[in-house]
């Protein structure tokens, strides 16, 4: 017993002033963000029924923190954000109209056992736009996930856009079965250009099809790669999912923000998730992307109402993480300044007034509780790195003070 | 600056020769020393010097931004990575190994017990492809030992001649993949370093496949 005391548990960390002041700040900045833009926040519990994941196979039995509450029913801690409110907008919302714009900034726990290292913790925020299934919903979402990167204060962003139903075209033309399908949906997402020559040579695919696979794993761009596809694909899923891009970066030219994104039509993670368009952003310094998002026409249908629904996610740990290596983290005040007071009537009484004045100015200070001397509270001053030292002691000075 | 994560051996050796076929200088990868970091300001290339199964981890970190490994620690590691090409070399395959006596018949000892230095591409293999439960015992080498002394009723292990497994009155009895070595990428790094890691990529790619043309004349 008591071996582990000192310890966190894996996965979890102590986050310390410095980035946990710059990590409330990028919270409070982001939930303004989504405010202004008509998305509400929402609160879901912390933990969930088990079943709230594992009805819709949204999430991998082994990646939930799991326990049993009292009558032996399975617990699960939150994992994420939008099947949470998948669920909610199925319920307590269900006589909501659509469409709703719902936010929320919170702690997910994911159990991953393989790799290590990762963060089992970790904050994010996101957003989902719920009842809209067009281009414009689709934009709106990536650009106020561009917004909210930006507001972070990193510049370098980088966007990646696909559009699974694009794939899903080729497979239904192709006649692909499902279990091809996903091997080849694997091999197109690793970029593994050998294995996807094999599966392509083992299902008797044609030319054009071999080539439009190499395309999908090797063009990125704008509306260049829309034209060189377009020019190909004959099906009409597929060139509709191509019409939904083509849309989605007209508008995002409106928003003054296309110079961010790419389109990658090979991105084909979550197949059974995603239903349309899938997004990621990358910044230099970190290995994982640091936004998430697409559309999941079929999640909240689990809970029994048919919405469609677009959103996104953004890890404020990986961001932070990034700020730091980015050597971007804001300079960091514990405290601006300090007021002590000499023993008297009043003083006190003066030395608190002369602090609120103070903070009513954005600073932060403290009053002398150690009953320093002017002098020791000088050198206190200095050791601690505060800037402003004020010492009330006479009537005239405290007037001047105040 | 560009990070490749190679493990030392006869592999990065391999890795370092296609690169230098493909135009880039490599001096600093070959350097003889204890150095586990051998960086090139002027190429911006920096080479990092692993231990092949930490390769796919320094990858998907984005500590490397390209890795060269086995597809045997691939398979192995389960990294959500790129893996952009089949370097062709070091080719082998990954098999399951018993006494001759057992070929065919594998599929009728219930409850066998695994021998392997790979338990994740076993529990793949049995669990998820031939969708039986196995009883994995992990170990650290000379793996053809477990069936002949009755640990295990058979092996998952790399097989390259086959010469260890005849002498030890072994067989191939499945083959579970071909291995060789591939050319990893990170996800995030194909994207923010796209103008530098694709030529590299291109470039590789063409250096493969004079290669396999060769083999092919030779």
């Amino acid at each position: 017993m008591g071996n582990y005391r000192f310890h966190t548990p894996d996965g979890v960390i102590d986050i310390l002033p410095q980035e946990a002041s710059v990590k409330r700040k990028l919270e409070t900045d982001i939930r303004e963000l989504f405010s202004s833009h008509g998305y509400s926040e929402v609160e879901t519990p912390g933990i969930e029924y088990y079943d709230v994941y594992s009805s819709g196979d949204f999430v991998a039995t082994e990646d939930m923190f799991k326990m049993q509450d009292k009558d032996g029913r399975i617990i699960a801690m939150r994992y994420d954000g939008t099947v949470p409110v998948a669920r909610l907008a199925a319920t307590l919302l269900k006589d909501e109209k659509p469409p709703l714009r719902l936010s929320y900034v919170e702690n997910m726990y994911r159990f991953k056992l393989s790799g290590g290292g990762k963060l089992r913790e970790f904050s994010q925020a996101g957003v989902e736009l719920l009842g809209l299934d067009n281009a414009e919903a689709d934009a709106e979402v990536i650009a106020l996930g561009i917004q909210s990167v930006l507001t972070t204060g990193i510049t370098d962003l980088q966007i990646s856009i696909g559009q699974i139903e694009f794939f899903r075209g080729l497979v239904e033309e192709w006649g692909i079965s499902a279990e091809d399908e996903a091997e080849l949906s694997t091999a197109i997402d690793q970029k593994d250009l050998v294995r996807i020559e094999k599966i392509a040579e083992r299902l008797g695919l044609s030319d054009e099809a071999k080539e439009l696979l190499d395309m999908i794993s090797n063009r990125f761009g704008t509306y260049d790669v829309l034209d060189a596809f377009e020019a190909k694909v004959k099906n009409e899923t597929s060139r509709a999912a191509l019409q939904n891009l083509r849309e989605i970066l007209d508008i995002l030219k409106d928003y003054e923000l296309l110079q961010y994104v790419s389109i990658d039509l090979g991105m084909l993670r979550s197949l059974d998730y995603y239903t349309g368009m899938i997004f990621k952003g990358f910044t230099y310094e970190v290995g994982f992307p640091i936004l998430g998002g697409g559309r999941y026409n079929k999640v909240i249908s689990t809970f029994g109402r048919e919405l469609s629904a677009v959103g996104f996610s953004l890890g404020i740990n990986l961001i932070l993480t990034a700020l730091r290596r980015q050597d971007k983290l804001p300079e960091f005040v514990e405290v601006d300044a300090i007021v002590g007071y000499k023993d008297g009537e009043g003083m006190r009484q003066a030395a608190f007034a002369t602090a609120k004045a103070l903070r009513e100015t954005g600073l932060k200070v403290i009053v002398d509780t150690q009953r320093l001397s002017e002098e020791e509270l000088d050198a206190y001053a200095e050791e601690r790195g505060i800037d402003q030292v004020v010492f009330v002691e006479e009537e005239e000075e405290q007037e001047e003070n105040t | 600056m560009i990070t490749i994560a190679l493990s030392k051996g006869r592999l990065a050796e391999k890795a370092l020769d296609l690169l230098e076929a493909a135009g880039y200088d490599v001096t600093a990868g070959r350097e003889e020393s204890r150095k586990l970091i051998l960086q090139d300001e002027k190429t911006g290339l920096r080479f990092i010097m692993a231990k092949p199964a930490d390769v796919p981890t320094y990858v998907e970190y984005g500590a490397a931004d390209i890795g060269v490994v086995g597809k045997d620690t691939l398979l192995e590691e389960g990294r959500n990575l790129y893996e952009v090409i089949d370097l062709g070399y070091g080719a082998c395959r990954m098999c399951v190994c018993g006494p001759a006596s057992l070929k065919d018949k594998l599929d009728q000892i219930p409850n066998k017990r695994v021998g392997t230095k790979y338990p994740n591409i076993t529990r793949a293999y049995f669990e998820g492809t031939k969708k039986e439960s196995v009883e994995i015992i992990k170990l650290h080498g000379s793996v053809e030992l477990a069936p002949l002394i009755g640990l295990a009723e058979v092996i998952v292990d790399i097989v390259e001649s086959g010469r260890t497994l005849k002498e030890n009155g072994l067989d191939v009895l499945e083959v579970v993949a071909d291995i060789s070595a591939r050319v990893v990428v990170n996800r995030v790094s194909m994207k923010m370093k796209e103008s530098e890691i694709v030529p590299m990529l291109d470039a590789l790619r063409k250096q493969v496949a004079i290669k396999n043309a060769e083999k092919k004349e030779g």
